[in-house]
């Protein structure tokens, strides 16, 4: 029994060593990350809504070189960015930027959304005033007297039929 | 009730106003952000391997042509080029960006169109390219003799173009 529980302690150690052994750490070049990063927020210029990091094209791939180079020398995320927005406009942006010709874009929806929002109460409330202002109709003289002839005979009916039942 | 309209009517039209301009657009028109800058010094060599310098070419305002043996486009305006060359002269310089060639196929093509280029910049690894903001080939550059560049065409130029770009050059 203890020996079989050794044996079996033993073949787990063992499980666990072959797996430190077989699993090597994944070689990641953190440039070639850094590079991915920054060519996902770029538009490939030659492709239709493609970033640069996912397009075939020569172009996207001189890019992602460029890239890589440019890291290598020290550039930061920013800078290199910067490079590609001098050259090809705010266009090579995926997302287009927070300032200058970018800021209608970014403000206009919930503005839009706002007004809309104001437009629909305010248009709820009027119909709510119109219901209530609107003139109450007035009833005729002749109206009045036929609803009390009617309602006499509706009160003399219940009273007959209740004397028959 | 009636106030209401009073707001939105405006704000419908300028929404639809502004459907109509993007709908009404040439989505493949990028303006380019060089206009008005400095055309980059870049040094490089020819297709004979001479070294060459795009920018200002012998003081004169220069147009850059980028083109590739590769680029049907190019050869339709290829012609544009070379009556450009002949009308202007040695009013301008011509030059070119040879974008992403074969030398051989490069030269062969010269040979066999006619070489209007005082010379053609080798851009084997489209280095320049990216430089400039080239997206594709033809494009074309006008820079005046201070080195700024005043056009760029992004598209197979036409005559009315080409003097276009020489006439803002020469401003």
């Amino acid at each position: 029994m203890i020996k079989k529980i050794q044996k079996r302690l033993l073949m787990i150690a063992m499980l666990g060593f072959s797996t430190a052994v077989f699993s090597s750490p994944v070689n990641e070049d953190p440039i070639e990350r850094q590079m991915l990063d920054i060519a996902a927020k770029l538009r490939c210029t030659v492709c239709q809504n493609q970033p640069v990091s996912e397009s075939h094209s020569g172009l996207a791939g001189d890019m992602r070189n460029l890239i890589t180079e440019k890291l290598k020398q020290g550039n930061n995320e920013a800078e290199i960015m910067q490079f590609f927005v001098d050259r090809y406009g705010d266009y090579v942006l995926l997302e287009p930027p927070q300032s200058g010709n970018g800021t209608l874009l970014w403000v206009l929806p919930p503005l839009l959304l706002l007004f809309a929002m104001i437009a629909a109460v305010m248009m709820m409330k009027s119909r709510g005033k119109n219901q209530t202002s609107s003139p109450v109709a007035t009833l005729s003289d002749a109206d009045k007297e036929r609803i009390r002839l009617a309602r006499e005979i509706d009160a003399g009916e219940s009273k007959n039929s209740k004397e028959t039942q | 009730m009636n106030k209401i309209w009073w707001a939105i009517v405006p704000v419908l039209v300028i929404l639809f106003g502004l459907l109509g301009y993007g709908l009404t657009s040439n989505p493949k028109h990028i303006p380019s952000p060089l206009i008005g800058k400095p055309f980059p010094v870049i040094e490089g060599k020819d297709l004979n391997g001479n070294k060459v310098t795009l920018g200002v070419v012998n003081g004169k305002p220069t147009v850059v042509n980028v083109w590739a043996s590769w680029c049907a486009a190019c050869r339709l305006e290829h012609n544009v080029l070379i009556r450009g060359s002949r009308r202007y002269g040695d009013k301008i310089s011509l030059v070119a960006i040879n974008y992403k060639d074969e030398l051989a196929d490069a030269k062969a093509w010269l040979r066999q169109l006619g070489n209007p280029y005082l010379w053609s910049f080798h851009d084997l690894a489209g280095r320049a390219g990216l430089e400039l903001g080239v997206y594709g080939v033809p494009e074309t550059f006008f820079v005046n003799k201070q080195g700024i560049i005043v056009e760029k065409i992004s598209a197979p130029l036409t005559d009315a173009q080409f003097s276009a770009g020489v006439a803002l050059m020469s401003k």
